[in-house]
């Protein structure tokens, strides 16, 4: 494996930060003036790819490791990164359900809610997936000083984005989930969503507190990669599914 | 007291019934404190099954090491050879134990969703209403068919689970204590599946369809909590089988060197990962508009109650393949030892176990031909629909090239083989005519439709599932079931079973419609009811003649420790009961898995240590 | 070679035979519709290959079960034949263009079923917990027993007013989902006199069993006449009307008239009655009171009884029907 230096993966992860930030002010911009949605559906899957790649390292996957020792750990990581992976791919099937759920009811209409509320609690999740995975690079290179403070960053700027979304967002909408149809897609949504940024925060609570206490080497740390990637998952799904709450469509009252 | 509380079961249930207190007491407690009438029942038994649930998982210990893990701990794998029968009884890591634990559960899952038919089968053996309240006739009728469903899930993962980690060469599954959380999750699941009955029952069929669904009673509630909690435990166990059959392979096993029982539950478990996420979406959807008034499926307030059926039968459907492929793969699995043959283009048949599972995502929308969808949907899923049945086709023909000009036997196993193939031809025989639509307008809603899909369930599950257990009992015990009982048990059952199927069909096509408690006397079809409900329960004393074979030889059946089937399969060529990790020495795979009838070929050689 | 012939001959013998059994034991109600002789043709076409399928694979199964069984004392092992591409590739590519060949022939059947007649006759078809109404809006009538002229396509304009019911008349062959909030549509052509039975096909509640309704095909002529007599009726006392309505529309299945206790409160002694409500009011059961009650139910829910459970009868029952029906309850003292 060629010897890639700490810094150089610092500043391609800060890199595809910048790549993720000019793809959202794009689509926010897009859909405050033309407002096609083809193209508002687009931006996501460009954004998600990004994230697969550099973020999620989703090429690991494809490593060739048959003639490793089964019992050692190179091998059992890689088939605990098999597991995570068909993990994410199955809970897909639940996000991708309740979007054909919306573009059945709600088609070309959103509800109504507050813009740059919206465009805040993208900002934080997607600032708190930098983090991670400044976190993740920094326990690879056995920094764990760096890995405290950007994990620790990454778990507050995801309990922002929790109050946002539910404490904020929730309260303020001027619909309820039985109000009307578009009320009902959005909780539900957000709702389902949200219960998996919770979830997100307790597993990178407990792994800020093990790796406090020395539990991961830059060698075996794969409850670290494991919450990492699993955040990173989480920020993808909000991709698809900020446009089309917040993006995609005319308002309906 | 304390014996009796190391019983991983009972501490279990004891956990559950303290979770569902606490959740009912919760749930009541935040609705005070948010201004809300205190007390609102449903809400209540939602939340308190809930987290009885989550509490009887963590009582029985499945997410133990977990905890310890993260808490910072190491865990290690128990050692488990001092612990006897007991084991079974709570959380063990060892596949086999699993998959037999999973076994018994099919089987009481099975038993009793049988009892619940043979209950309603003896109403309908008459017009009026003899015995049962309309409510109680849906009830039994809708929990029929749902625990019969989620006791195929529990058998289909009984043998993936069993056999799968013998057949590669691998000590255990990939992810063992996640086998095991699958598992134990899947009993309160039935548990809270089976409570509906005590809270108010439910109307809607096991398809659950609102607006009917959004205002039955509040059983139905039980019944969405308890499939989408089984449900998480299929994807999870999915997941396991997936893992393991890429990561845990011996050396040598390629691709096409996989046994092809393999093939079968890999394909299957592509589906169960993904698919099932979809019913649970559903369900869950309407639970949320009965408990928070969202309106996704109320025409009142806009909603469409025909995005539920896409969302449900976009699962259901790829389900049932989900419940035949790892039949079909038994099927193929054994037709090679009993006709001493190679099974007949193998190649084929490994890739037509693929080809069902992607076909079969795409054919949903043949449940709602008469539904109202948008009909430039209707002809494009007829054309889908038709063509799954061509990688089927190479599996008939497949099974056919094997048979001839082999050396065929008949043990029990053997039978139930070639019964599942004839049921599973005949169910397949009738999917057409509900394919192509004009014919499914007849058809759909009727008896004819439920006659074809018991004869697929039973040909492409039931009778594997027999022929599995009388062929790998010897291996789970180390003694055999006995011969006679089993011909018995085939012999009532079988053509009972193929009875009750056709007269079904043929009610079906002459006016008898489903999920209906009482049918018009102008039908003229009580005759073909008394014989209906006579095969159920012909069907019934068969499954008890086997019940009867299972504990008697437990106790005093013919001892078999070796390789009494003459199987090139690895597990056989060790002796059974089956080892506590499997293999003591590693094997390496030199052959083809079904070379039978060629001198000198060897299908796996154990390497010396 | 020999097998194969033999093999040939049982499977040729077999699909004649299991045809004309699946064909004789008279599988099929009476067609009595247009649309029931094309499907009954395509039912045909799928009995021969079932018939064929059938015999082919079950021949083979059983002449390889017995011809190749192991007789006692026999050693060895079967044949070694692990596949034959070209056969793989004929058992596969011909099915292939069969169910091609198949979904095209159910693709135009469908389309024949579907014929369009501008002149059709139109029916407008209001379902719900358990009951059929049909009302024809060309003539002003509303009827809970549905009357069809022979020969001519009726275009069945459906909805439900609660849960999803499901149109069909065996003898018919073609059947239609009623949806609420949504018209589905079905276009049948009577083609034989009779009376026959609309048996719903969605399972729809308790009921469900129960929900069938009369359909008569007459001639022309006798349509006319009966419509014309729907038209001119002099119609029965308020009183009587109620009485007739309360069964037809099933308000009986959940309202008793003796006092017995059921899904709704009963009707016996109701009229002027002191109701006690879900919030705690209580009011007097006047005409406004059972005028509300009857079609808008969910906004006063006497104590003891469930929301959500009356269906929807506003758009079904007009001012006519809910006075009679107000004015049957009234003599239930």
């Amino acid at each position: 494996m060629e010897h890639v230096s700490k810094s150089s993966v610092l500043q391609l992860g800060l890199l595809v930060l910048g790549a993720l930030a000019i793809l959202t002010a794009v689509e926010f911009t897009i859909a405050l003036t033309i407002n096609i949605w083809q193209v508002l559906a687009v931006i996501p899957i460009i954004k998600a790819m990004l994230v697969f790649y550099y973020y999620m390292h989703i090429y690991r996957l494809f490593e060739e490791d048959k003639d490793i020792d089964r019992e050692s750990f190179a091998y059992k990581l890689a088939t605990n990164r098999l597991g995570l992976w068909l993990f994410l791919i199955s809970d897909s099937f639940i996000f991708g359900g309740l979007m054909i759920s919306r573009i059945n009811l709600l088609g070309l209409t959103r509800p109504e809610l507050i813009q740059s509320l919206g465009l805040a609690v993208t900002v934080v999740l997607l600032i708190s997936s930098f983090f991670a995975n400044r976190a993740e690079v920094c326990m690879e290179y056995g920094d764990r000083k760096q890995f405290i403070l950007c994990l620790s960053l990454t778990l507050g700027l995801g309990i922002l984005f929790l109050i946002g979304v539910v404490g904020v967002e929730w309260r303020l909408a001027p619909f309820g989930p039985e109000t009307n149809l578009a009320g009902a897609v959005f909780y539900v949504m957000t709702g389902f969503h949200a219960f998996h940024v919770f979830t997100g925060v307790v597993f990178l609570a407990i792994v800020l507190r093990n790796g406090m206490h020395g539990r991961y080497t830059s060698e075996k740390h794969w409850a670290v990669e494991a919450s990492v990637v699993y955040w990173h998952f989480v920020d993808v799904v909000w991709f698809f599914f900020y446009p089309a709450l917040y993006l995609i469509g005319t308002l309906v009252k | 007291m304390r014996k009796i509380y190391s019983i991983g079961l009972v501490r279990g249930l004891l956990w559950q019934i303290l979770g569902t207190a606490l959740g009912i007491g919760i749930l009541t407690g935040i609705r005070y404190l948010m201004g809300l009438t205190a007390w609102k029942g449903e809400s209540a038994a939602v939340f308190g099954a809930l987290l009885g649930s989550l509490f009887f998982v963590y009582g029985i210990g499945a997410m133990d090491d977990w905890i310890k893990v993260a808490g910072g701990q190491e865990v290690h794998e128990p050692d488990e050879s001092g612990w006897g029968s007991m084991r079974y009884f709570g959380v063990s890591l060892d596949h086999k134990v699993i998959g037999i634990q999973y076994l018994a559960l099919s089987l009481v899952l099975m038993i009793v969703g049988g009892s619940f038919a043979l209950i309603f089968r003896t109403e309908l053996a008459d017009t009026g209403m003899q015995f049962l309240t309309l409510m109680e006739y849906n009830t039994l009728m809708s929990l029929h068919g749902m625990v019969m469903i989620v006791g195929i899930l529990v058998g289909v993962a009984a043998f993936m689970n069993y056999l799968i980690p013998m057949m590669l060469g691998a000590r255990d599954m990939a992810f063992p204590r996640l086998n095991a959380f699958s598992f134990w999750l899947a009993v309160p699941a039935s548990l809270i599946l089976l409570s509906s009955m005590a809270l108010g029952g439910f109307d809607t069929g096991w398809t659950g369809y609102p607006p009917l669904s959004a205002r039955a009673p509040v059983g139905v509630q039980m019944f969405f909590l308890g499939v989408s909690l089984a449900g998480m435990g299929t994807v999870l166990s999915s997941l396991n089988i997936i893992a393991t059959a890429i990561r845990m392979r011996a050396t040598g096993m390629t691709g096409f060197r996989l046994p092809i029982f393999v093939w079968g539950s890999l394909a299957t478990s592509l589906v169960s990962l993904t698919a099932t996420q979809l019913i649970g979406l559903s369900f869950q959807m309407v639970m949320f508009q009965r408990l928070f008034g969202m309106g996704f499926f109320d025409p009142a307030k806009g909603g469409n109650p025909i995005l539920f059926q896409h969302l449900f039968w976009f699962y259901s459907h790829p389900a049932v393949y989900v419940f035949v492929l790892p039949g079909l793969g038994i099927i193929s699995e054994l037709l090679p030892v009993f006709a001493r043959k190679p099974l007949y283009g193998y190649k084929w048949v490994a890739i037509s176990s693929f080809s069902i599972a992607i076909i079969g995502f795409l054919v949903w929308g043949h449940h709602m031909f008469a539904s109202g969808m948008a009909e430039y949907l209707r002809v494009p899923f007829m054309y889908s629909t038709l063509l799954v049945a061509v990688p089927t086709g190479v599996k008939f023909f497949s099974w056919l090239g094997t048979l001839w000009r082999g050396k065929i036997e008949f043990p029990v196993p053997m039978l139930f083989v070639l019964a599942g193939i004839v049921v599973f031809l005949i169910g397949g025989l009738t999917g057409p005519p509900n394919a192509t639509i004009a014919t499914d307008l007849h058809l759909t809603d009727t008896y004819f439709i439920t006659g074809h899909f018991h004869d697929t369930m039973f040909g492409g599950y039931v009778f594997p599932f027999f022929a599995a257990i009388y062929y790998w009992f010897p291996k789970m015990t180390g003694k055999r079931l006995n011969e006679t009982l089993g011909k018995v048990h085939f012999w009532l059952m079988a053509p009972a079973f193929i009875i009750l199927s056709t007269v079904m069909m043929r009610t079906g096509l002459l006016g008898m419609r489903r999920r209906i408690a009482d049918y018009d006397p102008e039908l003229y079809l009580v005759q073909d009811h008394v014989v209906m409900t006579v095969a159920g329960f012909l069907v019934a004393v068969g499954i008890l003649v086997f019940i009867i074979n299972t504990f008697w030889s437990l106790r005093r059946g013919e001892v078999a420790t070796g390789n009494i089937w003459n199987s090139r399969s690895p597990e056989w060529q060790v002796p059974s009961p089956m080892p506590a990790h499997n293999y003591d020495r590693p094997f390496e795979v030199v052959g083809e898995p079904y070379d039978y009838g060629l001198p000198g070929s060897v299908y796996v050689e154990f390497k010396e240590e | 070679m020999k097998r194969y012939v033999t093999i040939l001959v049982l499977v040729i013998v077999s699909t004649f035979v299991i045809h004309a059994w699946l064909v004789g034991i008279g599988l099929f109600p009476t067609g009595a519709s247009t649309q029931s002789v094309i499907i009954d043709q395509l039912f045909h076409v799928h009995i021969w290959i079932i018939s064929f399928l059938f015999s082919l694979i079950m021949v083979t199964l059983i002449y390889s079960v017995v011809i190749f069984r192991r007789k006692k004392g026999e050693t060895g092992e079967g044949a070694h034949l692990t596949g034959n591409s070209t056969l793989e590739i004929a058992w596969t590519g011909i099915p292939l263009m069969a169910v091609l060949v198949l979904a095209f022939v159910g693709a135009t059947t469908l389309g024949e079923i579907r014929a369009i007649d501008p002149s059709a006759l139109q029916v407008r078809v209001n379902a719900g917990q358990w009951f059929w109404q049909y009302q024809y809006p060309e003539y002003g009538v509303t009827s809970t027993e549905l009357y069809l002229p022979v020969s001519k396509q009726v275009n069945l304009q459906m909805t439900s007013v609660d849960v999803i019911h499901s149109f069909w008349v065996p003898e018919f062959r073609v059947k239609q989902d009623l949806v609420p909030g949504q018209t589905t549509e079905l276009r049948v052509t009577p083609s034989l006199i009779g009376v026959y039975k609309v048996r719903c096909a969605e399972l729809c509640g308790l009921r469900h069993a129960y929900m069938e309704g009369l359909v008569y095909v007459v001639s022309q002529t006798d349509f006319d006449n009966w419509i014309l007599k729907q038209q001119s009726a002099a119609p029965p006392s308020p009183e009587l009307r109620g009485q007739q309505l309360a069964s037809q529309y099933g308000c009986t299945n959940c309202h008793s008239i003796d006092g017995s206790a059921m899904n709704g409160p009963t009707w016996l002694r109701l009229a002027g009655s002191n109701v006690e409500l879900t919030d705690g009011s209580t009011v007097v059961a006047d005409d406004d009171y059972l005028r509300t009650s009857i079609i808008s139910p969910n906004t006063q829910v006497v104590m003891g009884f469930q929301a959500n459970v009356m269906p929807d009868f506003s758009t079904v029952l007009d001012q006519t029907m809910v006075e009679s029906l107000i004015a049957y309850i009234k003599t239930l003292k």
